[in-house]
């Protein structure tokens, strides 16, 4: 069992958690890190070790408010790497949640699902006062 | 704003190493963010200097605020208050400008010639007269914050009142400081490369005729420019969140294209970031040097994506997420592609060749 992988949301990054034994895969927050390569290559590293042996079922949430263009790059590496289990045959599917009203997350998230090859749900939920 | 107005402000500003001006709500977020971004700007060799000089933004900042017709507006008309916070040499000057009634100008006057001719014993006895004295106008001002800057600032508060109309003039006040300790009974000595008050002037124009909403040169790097976000943030409050998002995303994108790709000369990787609204529209400027041998790809880049239609860049988008960017010629990053799709007006650009080694790279989007 891999350790869960945890990293705190800062005014830049988002929070990742990542944690196999309660089957938790969750992104969140904003993410203009200036330096992406660096940001996401932990948390690739973490889901390449953990599509060697999955659970039975992996749901994948994003709930990013913002991201810059090159960490939607990396958002993809992601999901492409998710795409590797749907290929093997196991149940794993992305879920896009957006702020009730956030046009531009909700229009960003039927982009990605429209490249992507996965069983893809977007999801509105109700929100407080968009935070910069 | 285009491009071209960019080049101009960064030509006047050409000997101001930390320039930030402002002309949008005058909030404690505002003022705290100013404070901020000035902060994160200054040299070590300022350091001393940094209490005193957010002391006197604030006091500046807030007389402003104070005196304010105190309207919720969210496009500032071309004439309105101004503040102005720079770093020119060794000094560092605050500059505020308000609109007031003609017939209060007497009164305003009166006060500034006072503590103006006032040696530092005048100065600690006038405050204390006024401290004691009930004579506080409405205002709460009484002008104690006139005696103080004065104080601190050990010299002179330059002012002017320039007329609008027959109701209204504009009201310029300079606050200097400098870094290195002046001696307080010598008198001011007259300095070649002193800014002075009609300087100010001329960028209130500059910034009033352009619409300009906030503008900042300095050096670059995320840290630094996260205050602007801020307080650009604070000025969209009314528009709807789709908007804000997109002017953040802009922000974003084009800001971290300075501070990553910005050429750098003197250790610093300096630029000018200026944003600005009209009839409804924001118009985003940056500037920044670039290396001469980076100048021809980035143009060309530039050129293809306005050229492209916005399926186009869809797609191309679309493209790179899956496959990444292949660097070759005939493509396009990802944040030009998104700002292009993000906008139906084309990319305004312009490279102006400093010397042998760097140009001068700005560019401009209306959304």
């Amino acid at each position: 069992m891999p350790q869960p992988l945890t990293i705190e949301k800062s005014k830049n990054n988002p929070e990742v958690i990542f944690n196999k034994e309660e089957n938790i895969f969750k992104i969140s927050g904003r993410s203009i890190v200036e330096d992406p390569n660096k940001f996401y290559m932990p948390i690739y590293e973490w889901l390449e070790a953990y599509i060697a042996d999955p659970n039975p079922e992996t749901e994948f949430k994003f709930d990013l408010e913002y991201f810059n263009s090159s960490s939607a790059r990396q958002v993809m590496k992601l999901i492409m790497l998710l795409e590797k289990l749907h290929i093997a045959g196991k149940k794993v599917k992305v879920v896009w949640l957006f702020e009730q009203g956030d046009e531009m997350s909700q229009e960003r998230g039927q982009e990605i699902k429209a490249v992507s090859k996965l069983p893809f749900d977007i999801i509105e939920y109700e929100s407080d006062d968009f935070d910069l | 704003m285009t491009a071209e107005t960019v080049y101009e402000f960064f030509q006047v500003l050409e000997r101001d190493k930390i320039s930030f001006t402002y002309r949008g709500s005058f909030s404690n977020t505002a003022l705290a963010m100013a404070t901020e971004l000035i902060k994160n700007n200054m040299d070590e060799e300022h350091s001393k200097l940094r209490n005193k000089l957010s002391f006197l933004m604030i006091e500046s900042f807030q007389n402003i605020a104070r005196y304010a017709d105190g309207e919720d507006f969210d496009e500032p008309t071309e004439e309105s208050d101004f503040f102005m916070t720079r770093n020119v040499g060794k000094a560092f000057y605050i500059i505020s400008a308000n609109l007031i009634d003609n017939d209060k100008i007497a009164q305003v006057k009166e006060k500034l010639d006072r503590v103006n001719t006032s040696d530092k014993k005048e100065l600690n006895d006038l405050y204390k007269t006024v401290l004691t004295n009930k004579q506080i106008n409405e205002k709460g001002g009484a002008g104690l914050g006139f005696i103080e800057m004065v104080r601190k600032t050990k010299g002179k508060l330059p002012y002017a009142f320039v007329k609008i109309n027959d109701e209204r003039s504009i009201f310029f006040m300079q606050i200097k400081l400098e870094s290195e300790e002046v001696d307080e009974n010598a008198p001011a000595k007259s300095d070649e490369n002193d800014v002075k008050i009609d300087d100010a002037q001329k960028i209130h124009k500059l910034v009033s005729s352009e619409r300009v909403l906030m503008m900042h040169k300095g050096s670059f790097s995320q840290e630094a420019v996260a205050p602007v976000l801020r307080m650009v943030e604070d000025n969209m409050h009314s528009m709807k969140l789709k908007m804000q998002k997109k002017v953040y995303h802009f922000l974003v994108e084009i800001l971290q294209n300075i501070s990553k790709h910005g050429y750098v000369v003197d250790n610093e990787r300096e630029g000018i970031f200026m944003i600005g609204i009209r009839n409804g529209r924001f118009e985003i400027g940056t500037g920044n040097y670039i290396d001469n041998t980076k100048t021809e790809n980035l143009k060309s880049q530039i050129d293809l994506v306005n050229s492209m239609s916005l399926e186009e860049l869809n797609e191309m988008y679309r493209k790179y997420l899956r496959e990444g960017r292949i660097t070759e010629s005939g493509s396009a990053g990802l944040g030009l592609i998104d700002l292009a799709r993000e906008t139906d007006e084309k990319l305004n650009y312009r490279f102006i060749p400093l010397n042998d080694k760097y140009s001068f790279f700005s560019l401009t989007v209306k959304l």
